[in-house]
């Protein structure tokens, strides 16, 4: 019992910072604590600092301001995009009909980028927090998955967006800031994409719907506010 | 101005010296005022200390009755000193005259 305790409390203590966890497990084993009380000790400081970090704006962005409603439009987009390529292949766009394949070029790319850029943030703004991000990602994926009924699509055609979020993720989280024209170029592409997407299916860009992608693109731009300056950096250096 | 707390865990480090580190601290606190003292607020307390300049903390050596594991080492900074005793002297200051110090001023006993 005792062995499976510690091993409880072991396992608890992931939930630490590497230096933390093994400051804390040695004080532990030096007091001679109960499993019990150690598991105590490791979850009340665990609930501390997350606590701590909810102190500050940026988890609540990460989780609330981007990932949860970023999912909602994503996969709201992933289905469109889904669709317009089910679209192109079904019909004959050479000879006039459909959307069009360089509508689908751009909506592949305003979803990658959207993903990416999304991702990007959540990974740097909140990487302590990013398991709520992820939790607010996935709830309402399971949710509109749950709810699929497009039969002539994959649930799937939801997730597009997940490989690109991803990656952002990991590189938000590998290098917090990207550079000034890597920002711009992002920022640009994904503003200008978006024009012709919507105008494209005649509806103002003050409509709900295109209003929802303008918000889609928040995220471009905040990685344009923090990219790294290169006079700045040399101040720094 | 410190927190009782903060004060305690500043006064304990200050009377462990260099032998400073969190669960002595936690023993001297816990047999000190005989009350249970969590990881939790005493790292998160360490931390805010830290943050505020009264202490200064880093990472020394693993030994066997720790199972090999590190010590959080910690020092009480000049500044550290200085915000205990304004709150030590901010306390007698206060407590004069209260019916429960033993020797306090107009004290018929």
């Amino acid at each position: 019992m005792t062995e499976v305790g510690w091993s409880i409390v072991e396992v608890a203590s992931q939930l630490l910072e590497r230096d933390e966890r093994e400051t804390v497990l040695g004080d532990l084993a030096e007091a001679g604590e109960s499993a019990w009380r150690g598991l105590h000790d490791v979850l009340g400081l665990v609930i501390r600092r997350q606590a701590i970090l909810w102190k500050n704006w940026r988890p609540w962005l990460a989780a609330f301001g981007v990932s949860l409603p970023g999912s909602f439009f994503l996969m709201g987009f992933s289905l469109s995009v889904s669709l317009t390529f089910r679209q192109i292949i079904t019909t004959k766009i050479f000879e006039g009909a459909g959307p069009g394949f360089l509508l689908l070029i751009c909506h592949a790319f305003l979803l990658v980028g959207w993903s990416w850029s999304s991702g990007f943030v959540v990974g740097s703004v909140a990487r302590r927090t990013l398991w709520v991000s992820i939790a607010s990602c996935c709830f309402p994926c399971l949710f509109c998955l749950a709810r699929f009924r497009v039969e002539s699509l994959s649930r799937f055609c939801l997730l597009l967006f997940v490989l690109p979020a991803i990656w952002g993720v990991r590189q938000g989280l590998r290098i917090t800031r990207i550079k000034l024209s890597l920002a711009v170029v992002l920022a640009v592409a994904i503003t200008v994409l978006t024009i012709p997407t919507w105008s494209g299916r005649g509806q103002p860009w003050w409509s709900p719907p295109a209003l929802m992608n303008w918000i889609l693109g928040w995220p471009a731009w905040y990685l344009l506010a923090t990219a790294r300056r290169p006079g700045r950096e040399t101040e720094r250096s | 101005m410190l927190g009782e707390f903060e004060y305690l865990l500043i006064t304990a480090a200050a009377g462990l010296g260099d032998n400073a580190y969190g669960a002595a601290i936690r023993e001297e606190i816990e047999a000190t005022t005989g009350r249970r003292c969590s990881l939790g607020a005493l790292y998160t307390t360490i931390d805010r200390l830290e943050t505020k300049g009264l202490l200064k903390t880093w990472m020394g050596d693993a030994t066997p009755q720790r199972g090999g594991r590190a010590k959080r080492m910690v020092r009480v900074t000049p500044k550290g000193v200085r915000a205990a005793k304004d709150f030590y002297d901010a306390v007698t200051r206060v407590s004069r005259g209260a019916s429960w110090v033993a020797n306090r001023t107009g004290s018929t006993s």
